[in-house]
């Protein structure tokens, strides 16, 4: 026991050692030290000298409390030399501060002055990093807890590997100088004012929201972005859209590498509150409704198919070789489009497809016309000869997918789903004549288009025989006898509407939901998804035949339950009745 | 012990002069007689807390491991840096989070003051626990020592509780949102849930007012309730007889340690109490000086060296400063909390409140259950078998729980492979 007793006291000894030698030989004491030397044997007046006699190491330190939150910077501790003219030439930290016209400082009489004094801005204002500490891994940011590493010389040992050489260099001190230059083009922040216009002109904007910038709703909102992530997450975010969330719609839109830097720095810059501005500035912003205005894109001939690039189009949608694999194929958008429906759909495109993804974007209306006249042009059908196989997978497997299960590329981003063929209960309770109809003429209010123009009627026929025999397996059954009115017995009365709502919102609304917009509590989890009878192209394109026999009888294939012993025929009328009264308040 | 001579002039009262301060403040020189070992030890302040002679099972390090005096230890490790934490910190939603940064870079031996306190807390948090053990596992709880384990119990509760309101002090988002779970696990209990929780909180998040009170009841309340639980308990531990020790052996075959009646050596003599010894009682007992006090000291050295390799080898954590619209994925209360935070991933009402509250009933029920006398003082006594393994399998679930929260659980708490 003694001799374990010596030991442990030998340790604590040891340690006490070591903590008491961590902590009176610091490392700045060394740096220190080495400036005093060297700055005296610099010195040209005994005066000077007998100063830097006098002077013992001590921490050294500026607090900036003009710029946001008060800033204690001890940087000048190690970084004695900052503004000693004498040690340019010397290695960091006893390295002058360079000094550069471009950041405002001025030569009088040989002598540089700077613009951004020290004991004004302190060094973290510019530089990031953790002013306080005075240990280089901690005062540089290296420690990955850490939020704003030394911007531009710091990537912190958690990021990842494939991006830390992009993270480096000066251009990433611009989204700081961007606090209090805010102006627009102003000369200094070059990359944060091309970020700025990638903003608008690669459609973040139509997503995202930038207070006083854009009112995008479907992504998160950016306003705070640089204060929230580190440059090393900004632009995982950009190349790779789904590295942190699985389901994230967000395109990945192939930058080239100086863009993305350009938008990371632009990013960074969002931090809520910047210096230039007063709260009251930024409460002004967040409650303006902003009018983006995108600048009109290129003019001549090709105008139209120029800004299809230009405006990112097929980050989502698919044009020839190129594909955002998010968005319906534009390829033979002349044949199934109208000029109509181009420009109602890019005003809004929730006009055409109600419960489309697709955001609104600011445009110039001159753009969009160039865009619709291009589309319109493009009218060159597919080969005729195609086989009933091919015409499959080239024209509906991107939506109802390979195995035919509904489950395409895009499927994920198109409201109401494609139809899956492999469910036998529907596709075998229904007439022949309804699906060519539905190929031919196409869904109203959906995405699924009219392929009368591209297809002609025996490729329909075919492309149909290829569905039922590969994925439905199951031809037509006829079903017994269902009797059924061909028009509404019901007259569209004030009161049946009544009744017909009363009916709903008792045995509806689970799934339709209290608004009839399909989203009741119950529609997550079913498949395909309960109608959105607020999607008047599609009601309006629907009989009352077809709405009575849906009801009643229900949809095979579905979540859609027979109503036939609940509701009498007048009742299902009232219904009816009701989800029509819907469709006129909506025009 | 100078007896005074006859010639007292100034001269000599100048060459006694040190050795007269010595002796005014120790009474006794280093004792070097039974007589000298009692009276060390029955009146000097410091050491009078400890009978003059102990058992020697006492002293057995495999019966106790000194975990207690190891708790108490880390407890006097913990007010002295905690006392010393205090001159630089400000319980400030502002503040708190800078005077962090300052500890670790600028303030002299501050990030070894704060590693050592972190350390501590959490070494104490491990150790009460294992003493639980071992005092359960060894059947000291008995008859008469009941009432110091349910001081003890309270002993555990406390300190969990002060580990608990310190980890929200450095004010960072691992400190925000382990406080955020582990009160809301509080907030789970039936209707007084919410109340609680606002009360801890002094409103409906984590903020300003929860960091106040927190550091209140960390510096202040529980800190005193924890002295005085502890006096109590040291205090019981001698008049319950000392610790426990196995059932009396056979007389020792020589007369060696037997009190004669005729020697009394101070007051003690007369105390009336179950193991104080006049006559031909056999005694098993040494003298508490040294035998005691150099187990002590031991002890001490040990848990004070360990405590300083860890601070020095590893830094205490401080993550990013707290920010209220970004929660860590997954966010997860302390260590020792996360145990009940895998069992509220099951159930909210049984993980949190439930079975914690059940576990607790039967620790304090315990000794009122248990009342046969065989195998107390014995680690894992055969006569205990089924006691020990009840107690036994709980701790094991225990810390398997918490082995799974720590490690095994990643995003959305659903199971990772840690390694």
């Amino acid at each position: 026991m003694r001799l374990a007793l010596a030991v442990a006291s030998l340790v604590v000894l040891v340690v006490h050692g070591v903590v008491f030698r961590n902590q009176f030989f610091h490392e700045w004491e060394r740096h220190q030290t080495a400036y005093i030397e060297q700055a005296r044997s610099l010195a040209k007046t005994d005066r000077e000298r007998t100063d830097l006699d006098a002077r013992s190491p001590r921490i050294e330190q500026i607090i900036v409390s003009s710029f946001g939150d008060t800033h204690v910077d001890r940087c000048t501790t190690c970084h004695l030399a900052a503004d000693d003219p004498r040690f340019m030439n010397h290695a960091e930290p006893l390295k002058t501060h360079p000094y550069s016209a471009a950041l405002g400082d001025v030569q009088r009489n040989g002598q540089w002055e700077r613009r951004h004094k020290f004991s004004d801005f302190g060094c973290t204002v510019c530089h990031d990093g953790e002013g306080r500490g005075l240990d280089t891994f901690y005062a540089h940011g290296q420690d990955e807890f850490w939020p704003d590493p030394l911007t531009g010389y710091v990537t912190q040992a958690n990021w990842r590997k494939d991006f830390s050489p992009h993270l480096k260099g000066n251009e990433y001190m611009e989204a700081n100088c961007a606090q209090c230059h805010t102006e627009e083009g102003f000369a200094g922040t070059p990359h944060v004012n091309r970020g700025r216009k990638l903003f608008y002109a690669m459609n973040c904007y139509g997503c995202h929201k930038i207070d006083g910038m854009s009112e995008g709703t479907l992504g998160p909102d950016l306003t705070e972005a640089g204060k929230k992530f580190k440059v090393d997450y900004l632009w995982e975010s950009i190349v790779e859209p789904r590295a942190n969330l699985d389901t994230s719609f967000m395109p990945n839109f192939h930058l080239p590498q100086d863009d993305v830097e350009a938008l990371v720095i632009f990013l960074k810059s969002r931090r809520g509150v910047n210096f230039a501005e007063t709260s009251l500035d930024r409460y002004k912003a967040h409650v303006a409704n902003v009018a983006v205005v995108i600048p009109p894109g290129t003019a001549g001939e090709k105008a139209g198919e120029q800004l299809l690039g230009d405006r990112a189009c097929t980050a989502c949608h698919k044009l020839g070789d190129k594909d955002g694999g998010i968005a319906p194929d534009l390829s033979y958008e002349g044949l199934i489009r109208n000029e109509q429906w181009l420009a109602d759909h890019f005003a809004n495109p929730r006009s055409r497809v109600p419960d489309s993804i697709m955001p609104a974007f600011r445009f110039p209306a001159d753009d969009f016309q160039k865009l619709t006249a291009y589309l319109e042009t493009l009218k060159t059908p597919p080969p005729s000869n195609w086989d009933p196989q091919t015409t499959f997978t080239n024209l509906c497997a991107r939506c109802h997918g390979e195995k035919g299960d509904g489950n395409g590329k895009v499927a994920w981003y198109i409201d109401p789903s494609p139809r899956d063929f492999t469910k036998q209960g529907f596709m075998a309770s229904k007439p022949r004549a309804r699906f060519v109809a539905s190929i031919q003429e196409g869904v109203g209010g959906t995405s699924m288009p009219p392929w009368k123009q591209i297809l002609k009627e025996d490729q329909v026929n075919g492309v149909l025989d290829y569905i039922m025999k590969n994925f439905a397996r199951q031809i037509f059954v006829e079903q017994r006898r269902r009797n059924l009115p061909e028009a509404n017995p019901v007259a569209a009365s004030p009161e049946s509407i009544n009744r017909g709502e009363q009916i709903f919102e008792l045995r509806c609304t689970g799934c339709h939901g209290r608004k009839a917009d399909g989203k009741g509590p119950n529609s997550l989890d079913i498949f395909p998804h309960p109608r959105n009878f607020r999607n008047h192209w599609f009601v309006e394109s629907v009989p009352d035949k077809r709405l009575f026999e849906s009801i009643e009888y229900g949809v095979q294939g579905t979540a859609m339950p027979s109503w036939i012993d609940m509701l009498s025929t007048n009742e299902v009328g009232d219904v009816i009745n009701f989800i029509r009264s819907l469709q006129t308040k909506s025009k | 012990m100078t007896p005074t001579k006859e010639p007292t002039g100034p001269l000599s009262a100048l060459r006694e002069f040190p050795q007269n301060i010595w002796n005014s403040i120790f009474r006794n020189p280093l004792p070097s007689t039974d007589l000298e070992r009692s009276s060390t030890s029955f009146t000097n302040f410091f050491l009078h807390i400890h009978p003059v002679k102990v058992n020697r099972n006492t002293l057995r390090p495999a019966y106790t491991m000194g975990l207690g005096l190891m708790a108490t230890f880390l407890f006097v490790i913990l007010v002295v840096t905690g006392v010393l934490l205090m001159f630089y910190y400000v319980p400030s939603t502002t503040q708190a989070y800078d005077r962090m940064l300052d500890l670790r870079g600028t303030v002299a031996f501050g990030i070894f003051l704060r590693n050592m306190h972190r350390w501590s807390a959490h070494g104490m948090v491990a150790i009460v626990f294992l003493h639980m053990c071992r005092v359960f596992f060894t059947g000291a709880y008995k008859r008469p020592r009941e009432f110091n384990w349910i001081l003890g119990v309270l002993l555990l509760l406390v300190t969990l509780f002060l580990s608990f309101t310190g980890y929200l002090l450095p004010w960072d988002q691992l400190a925000f949102w382990a406080i955020t779970v582990g009160t809301s696990i509080a907030g789970y209990a039936p209707i007084v849930g919410q109340q609680i929780k606002f009360v801890l909180l002094g409103d409906t998040t984590v903020g300003q007012e929860a960091l106040l009170r927190f550091y209140v009841l960390h510096v202040a309340v529980l800190p005193a309730v924890l002295v005085l639980l502890m006096a109590i308990h040291f205090w019981r531990i001698r008049k319950d007889g000392g610790l426990s020790r196995p059932e009396k052996r056979p007389a020792p075959a020589t007369d060696a340690g037997v009190v004669k009646l005729k020697k009394i050596y101070g007051l003690q003599g007369f105390v009336r109490g179950p193991f104080t010894k006049l006559g031909n009682v056999p005694d098993d007992s040494v003298y508490s000086w040294p035998n005691l006090l150099m187990a002590e000291l031991f002890v001490f050295v040990l848990t004070i060296s360990a405590i300083l390799v860890v601070s020095l080898l590893f830094n205490a954590p401080l993550e990013q400063p707290v920010n209220v619209m970004h929660p860590p994925n997954p966010a997860k209360a302390p260590w020792y909390f996360l145990g009940l935070q895998e069992m509220v991933s099951y159930s909210a009402f049984w993980g949190g409140i439930g079975i914690p509250g059940l576990m607790v009933a039967v620790l304090l029920l315990v000794p009122y259950i248990d009342r046969g006398t065989a195998g107390v003082g014995r680690w894992f006594a055969k006569e205990r078998l089924l006691a020990n393994t009840i107690f036994l399998t709980l701790v094991i679930l225990n810390v398997i729980f918490i082995v799974i929260g720590t490690f095994f659980r990643g995003p959305n708490w659903s199971l990772v492979w840690p390694f």
